[in-house]
């Protein structure tokens, strides 16, 4: 009997955990193996992938170092232009806000999220362009104001497309956090100065380390924002992977880049990581 | 700091407003305001290509949030169950399943279905007993597929918090009472995640709805709402699209209030869930 | 696609009616309304061309109700898939792509969704090798004429005297300088690299095209716009990446910004530079007398086309006189087809930017083939893009 309790048990555990492994091996270890595979292969003569053994893919990266600037930059960037932005607004709805809207008011920064991101981007666009903004200081006598195409065009399109995702987590840190030590802090006659550097800051410090890197870590995969307010200058590795796959049909050398940017994501997940360990003292931290 | 928030507020919806505004335009260009007019709410609704995707986008959404929302809650539960080292290995390949950058997922799918269809349909085609044999290719599958891999691992991670925060005495009292491990799960615990598992199935769904580089890479010869979407800008957008965004927006935010409503005094403990996520 | 063009024409008769139907459209029912058109569009293409009982011939076969077709931006009269629809039932999907490599691509990519296409004369070789495209079932296309068709624009669609390809019309690649803000007089692709970056800084644009960019390139340098020569494309990226600072967008899509007065210069194709200078007198077209491209571009039927059967009809609609005069009066590309310069306007017959003298044609090259999988301007273009 107690064999085939046993067996029962593995059977229902299989049962439960099966669809969930046969989907990842199918969809991401199969995907990623062929991915693999294929950054040590060659073009084929007319594009696409033909069967190698060859290091060229990765001895070539150099020709996109631009890319992996840009994205190594601007990524984490706009990260840190989200969390300055994010921080205090997450600290007004957390500690300031009546508590009867606070509700409300989380669920507003919620919301833009169910409007398509291409179709808010395309307003940026109309907004950065030269009938928008621009249009407005010709009017004040301001001319040739450029905003659409550069960089800055870009980083403001990251804030205002992952700024919810900032505000969220340093929301939920902040929330959390016990109002008697504050009470405390200003009872034993800190000012409100040294009770934010001395008690909330450090509390909330988990939510930011999970913002922070939430945000990086999709920046690091983006595509869109600098296709869209970019023009096709503001090249991400995002924006490169799309070009050598469904332009110049280089498929190796972007399954190359793919493997590379992965490995990039993982590196600065786990420095991430290491951070909160730190930061925190305990290893309890979920960055994702 | 009042002022700081409300200009953020402010910030987050002039875009918004904007696509809106422009979604009663009587001029045909998304770009210069001309008069009143709803005609394009009717274009709109009477576009099939607008109204294909949008069908399509739903119906992605809807089956990759499901199975996502199914599959992940049962991998969530059988994975206390798995010894230490499988489970190491699971969790590994959830995580990696979540920071794979989206672009990444879409070119990994497209490179090796690709390179499977094309060794699997001559095969096929050999011992398909009459003239035409099915042709494997990109589609729905392969949309639905790599979407819910991502958000599979989504809803895993959710409700296993939420598991864990449930405590092991509930369950226990419940088989010291002889309940069965059905009777529990259906009585204690699913009541006790469900709200998790709603949180993960909207996250889900929201992620499916608009993507747009997962399915540009995948979708074959189907089109997505934000693929559709992305195709107007480049051949010159029309207040159609402002307006099907906007019916989208109010479709739901109706849902929203609904859903606030229906689970009100649950809000709480799934607002956080949501919010963590 | 605007349709702004439209409302600065001397309006025509037929063009009244168009727009007719479409204000009444609003008021009438719909299937009133597709009555109407539909015998209105049946009457005229029987008063005028008796030959082609195109109507019954839709009635024949199912069509099914959608189609989609993969071309190039501002590239048709949004009219013609309307009143196809009107004709056919059949509603018509444009999808617009900035390069032939990227219609490559999606092709290579798996299946497209496209039953017609519009490929460039330089890549169709690529496309018959690749197994991409079927040959063209002639006696389904009974308004295409190939006696009337101009050989000079029309032998890239032809493989093994069979046909793969029939013309949509041809065309230059040209720049487009709006002159109310740029005084530079420009004539070269020299003066066009130069200017981009003083001038202009910040106001060009240049296509998201290998074929074109990296050609307009070697043409500004000295060397041939098709050149494969690694000496020459470096040379050429070296021009590009300096050029690229001060350039305003990499993108073939460039009316809304020549349009909206982002962008005041362009590369440029024919079509564009016609409908630019049609609406904004002041956006002049230029053909660079040190070289550039001439081309004509084809409708063909992808191998896996879902509705071969609208994408044929489609075709045969578009090859219609009528109807092609139409799609040439709106987006100003000059047709290989002597009987649609029969049917044309005067107007537009002496248009030098759509019909430019041969002396201007003169230094233009076509596209050659081996541009298309030249591994090394596929990736000069890219690291261009990426830099």
């Amino acid at each position: 009997m107690a064999v085939s309790a046993e067996n029962k048990r593995r059977l229902v555990t299989a049962a439960l955990v099966g669809p969930a492994a046969v989907w990842l091996f199918t969809f991401l270890v199969l995907p990623f193996t062929a991915v693999v595979i294929f950054a040590f292969g060659e073009r084929a003569p007319e594009g696409g992938y033909q069967p190698a053994f060859t290091l060229a893919q990765f001895a070539n990266l150099g020709a996109r170092s631009a890319a992996f600037a840009n994205t190594l930059t601007l990524a984490p960037i706009g990260a840190l232009a989200c969390l300055l932005i994010a921080y205090p607004v997450a600290y007004y709805l957390a500690i300031k806000a009546d508590q009867k809207y606070r509700m409300l008011l989380i669920s507003l920064i919620v919301i833009p999220f169910w409007t398509s991101m291409l179709v808010r981007t395309y307003a940026w666009m109309y907004l950065l362009g030269a009938r928008g903004i621009p249009h407005l200081f010709e009017l004040a006598g301001i001319d040739d104001v450029r905003l659409l195409n550069t960089p800055g065009a870009v980083l403001l399109g990251i804030v205002y497309g992952y700024l919810p995702l900032m505000i969220l987590p340093i929301y939920v840190s902040l929330e959390k956090l016990d109002r008697r030590l504050l009470d405390a802090s200003a009872d034993l006659g800190a000012s409100p100065v040294s009770t934010f550097f001395g008690v909330t800051l450090p509390l909330s410090l988990p939510g930011v380390m999970t913002g922070v890197a939430l945000v990086t870590i999709l920046l690091l995969g983006e595509y869109l924002i600098p296709q869209l307010l970019g023009g096709g200058k503001v090249f991400f590795i995002g924006n490169a992977l799309v070009d050598l796959f469904l332009q110049s049909r280089n498929w190796p050398f972007g399954s190359a880049i793919a493997v590379t940017l992965v490995v990039v994501v993982v590196a600065v997940l786990l420095v991430a990581m290491r951070i909160a360990w730190r930061v925190s003292g305990s290893r309890q931290v979920d960055l994702i | 700091m009042r002022a700081l928030v409300f200009a953020l507020y402010l910030f987050l919806y002039a875009p918004i407003a904007l696509v809106v505004l422009f979604s009663f335009n009587s001029g045909r260009n998304a770009s210069e305001l001309v008069g009143f007019s709803t005609q394009w709410y009717g274009r709109a609704l009477s576009n099939p290509f607008l109204m294909d995707a949008l069908q399509t986008s739903l119906i992605v959404a809807f089956t990759s949030a499901s199975l996502a929302a199914i599959f992940g809650t049962m991998a969530a539960i059988g994975l206390e169950r798995l010894g230490q080292r499988t489970r190491a290995v699971f969790d590994g390949l959830l995580s990696a399943a979540i920071v794979v950058p989206g672009v990444v997922i879409g070119i990994a799918t497209l490179v090796a279905l690709v390179e499977l269809f094309s060794f699997l349909n001559p095969a096929i085609a050999a011992v398909w007993p009459g003239t035409d044999p099915p042709k494997l290719g990109l589609g729905y599958g392969s949309i639905v597929a790599a979407h819910g891999l991502f958000t599979m691992a989504l809803v895993t991670m959710i409700v296993r918090a939420r598991l864990a925060s449930l405590g092991r005495d509930i369950i226990d009292a419940s088989s010291d009472l002889y309940a069965t491990p059905l009777t529990t799960f259906r009585e204690i615990v699913l009541p006790q995640i469900a709200p998790s598992i709603l949180a993960g199935f909207l996250l889900a769904f929201t992620f499916s709805f608009d993507d747009f580089i997962i399915a540009f890479f995948v979708a074959g010869s189907r089109t997505t709402l934000p693929m559709y979407v992305f195709a107007s800008i480049r051949r010159g957008i029309t207040p159609e699209i402002n307006a099907i965004a906007t019916i989208v927006l109010v479709a739901s935010l109706v849902l929203i209030v609904m859903a606030r409503f229906l689970t009100r005094e649950k809000k709480l403990k799934s607002g956080a869930v949501l919010q963590k996520a | 696609m605007t349709k702004k063009h439209r409302e600065n024409l001397p309006i025509s008769p037929d063009d009244f009616m168009h727009e007719f139907m479409r204000f009444k459209r609003g008021s009438v029912t719909r299937r009133h309304f597709l009555g109407v058109t539909g015998l209105g569009l049946a009457t005229a293409v029987m008063a005028r061309s008796p030959g082609a009982f195109s109507t019954a011939a839709y009635a024949a076969e199912d069509l099914g109700t959608k189609m989609s077709i993969a071309t190039w931006p501002n590239y048709h009269d949004p009219a013609t898939f309307e009143n196809f629809k009107a004709a056919t039932g059949v509603a018509v999907e444009v999808n617009v792509f900035g390069s032939n490599e990227e219609m490559l691509a999606k092709l290579q990519a798996g299946a497209t969704g496209w039953s017609l296409f519009v490929p460039t004369n330089y890549t169709i070789s690529t496309y018959h090798k690749l197994g991409l495209i079927d040959e063209l079932d002639l006696s389904k296309l009974t308004n295409f004429s190939a006696a009337t068709e101009n050989p000079r624009f029309t032998k890239e669609g032809q493989i093994d005297g069979k046909t793969y390809a029939v013309p949509k019309n041809w065309g230059t690649t040209g720049f487009a300088v709006n002159t109310s803000k740029l005084k530079t007089p420009m004539k070269t692709w020299k003066d066009f690299f130069e200017v981009a970056q003083t001038e202009a800084d910040h106001r060009a644009m240049v296509h998201d095209y290998q074929l074109t960019t990296i050609g307009s390139a070697l043409v500004a340098l000295g060397y041939g716009f098709n050149s494969i020569k690694p000496d020459e494309l470096a040379k050429a990226e070296e021009l590009l990446i300096k050029v690229k600072p001060h350039l305003f967008a990499i993108n073939s899509d460039y009316q809304p910004g020549m349009r909206a007065t982002d962008a005041w210069m362009t590369m440029c194709w024919t079509n564009d530079g016609a409908q630019l200078n049609r609406d904004i007198p002041a956006i002049a077209y230029v053909l660079g007398t040190d070289g550039g491209e001439i081309w004509t571009d084809y409708y063909a039927i992808p191998k896996d086309a879902p509705n071969k059967a609208a994408g044929y009809a489609l075709l045969n609609y578009l090859m219609d006189p009528q109807n092609a005069v139409k799609e040439h009066i709106a987006n100003g590309a000059p047709t290989t087809d002597s009987r649609v310069i029969s049917l044309l306007p005067k107007e537009i017959v002496s248009n030098k930017i759509v019909y430019p003298d041969e002396a201007a044609l003169t230094p233009l090259e076509f596209g050659a083939a081996v541009t298309l999988t030249d591994p090394g301007r596929a990736e000069l273009m890219a690291r261009f893009k990426s830099a």
